[in-house]
């Protein structure tokens, strides 16, 4: 193979270019010329990339108007005897497609969180051994007390919703977002 | 050093410069939505102006590079 690439070469009249395959011969490949137009190109598609992640900033600066703004309704949740200590009860708000969760813990305090998961939306449920708020699809973890993720890959702590016990009844009167 | 070697020196300085741009402005995107995940809404014009300015820089280089090109193409017809 490599006496017929130095027969065509000495044929060719190429002195210089003995051990040159055919291919390289026939369609001369100019490295420098070729990293100068992929670098330009380069720079094309990047400024369009920045021209769109400077647009999405914009975005999100202006998705801010659309995040819900903390809630002040007060909602009846039931009766103080269906939370027992360490107990849970679920509930909606402040609309109904908001699930939250209830939690009189060991120490008889009464909270209350969304039941949705900060870190894929799932939702969250009471560990009575643990004491913890547990999220079963990723093993997120969040402290009851204050609603703060304490392991697993949740970053930000649960939206907390303000409860308080008027009489006999459980009432829901304000969301922390 | 010849005009082409020198251009590809300067194309090569200016891709490194836009791309370390292009990562400064993914990392305030991402800053940002985390901001806006957490309710911390202060930080978010500042960021987008802050991406919006990488951006000029960047439109910037690109219209230095399509008149440098414009130059040499000039320079060699001539």
């Amino acid at each position: 193979m490599i006496s017929e690439i130095e027969k065509s070469n000495e044929v060719a009249g190429c002195t210089s270019c003995a051990k040159t395959p055919q291919y390289q011969q026939d369609f001369p490949i100019e490295w420098e010329g070729d990293h100068y137009v992929s670098r330009r190109e380069m720079v094309k598609f990047l400024t369009l990339g920045s021209f769109l992640l400077a647009l999405a900033n914009w975005a999100t600066a202006i998705a801010k108007g659309m995040i819900r703004k903390d809630s002040s309704a007060v909602v009846r949740l039931g009766p103080a005897s269906d939370l027992a200590q360490n107990g849970a009860m679920l509930f909606r708000y402040p609309t109904p497609q908001d699930p939250c969760i209830a939690v009189r813990t060991q120490e008889g305090a009464l909270v209350a969180y969304s039941q949705v998961c900060t870190h894929l939306s799932c939702a969250v449920v009471y560990d009575k051994s643990a004491d913890q708020l547990v999220c079963p699809c990723h093993r997120g973890v969040f402290s009851v007390d204050r609603g703060a993720p304490v392991a697993g890959p949740p970053t930000r702590p649960l939206a907390k919703v303000k409860i308080e016990q008027r009489g006999d009844h459980i009432f829901a009167t304000g969301l922390e977002v | 050093m010849s005009t082409r070697r020198q251009g590809t020196t300067l194309f090569s300085a200016i891709l490194i410069l836009v791309a370390t741009t292009v990562v400064v402005q993914l990392w305030l995107l991402s800053f940002s939505m985390e901001a806006l995940l957490r309710h911390q809404f202060k930080s978010l014009a500042p960021a987008a102006i802050a991406s919006t300015v990488l951006f000029f820089i960047n439109g910037g280089l690109l219209r230095f590079v399509f008149r440098f090109d414009r130059e040499v193409q000039r320079n060699t017809e001539g």
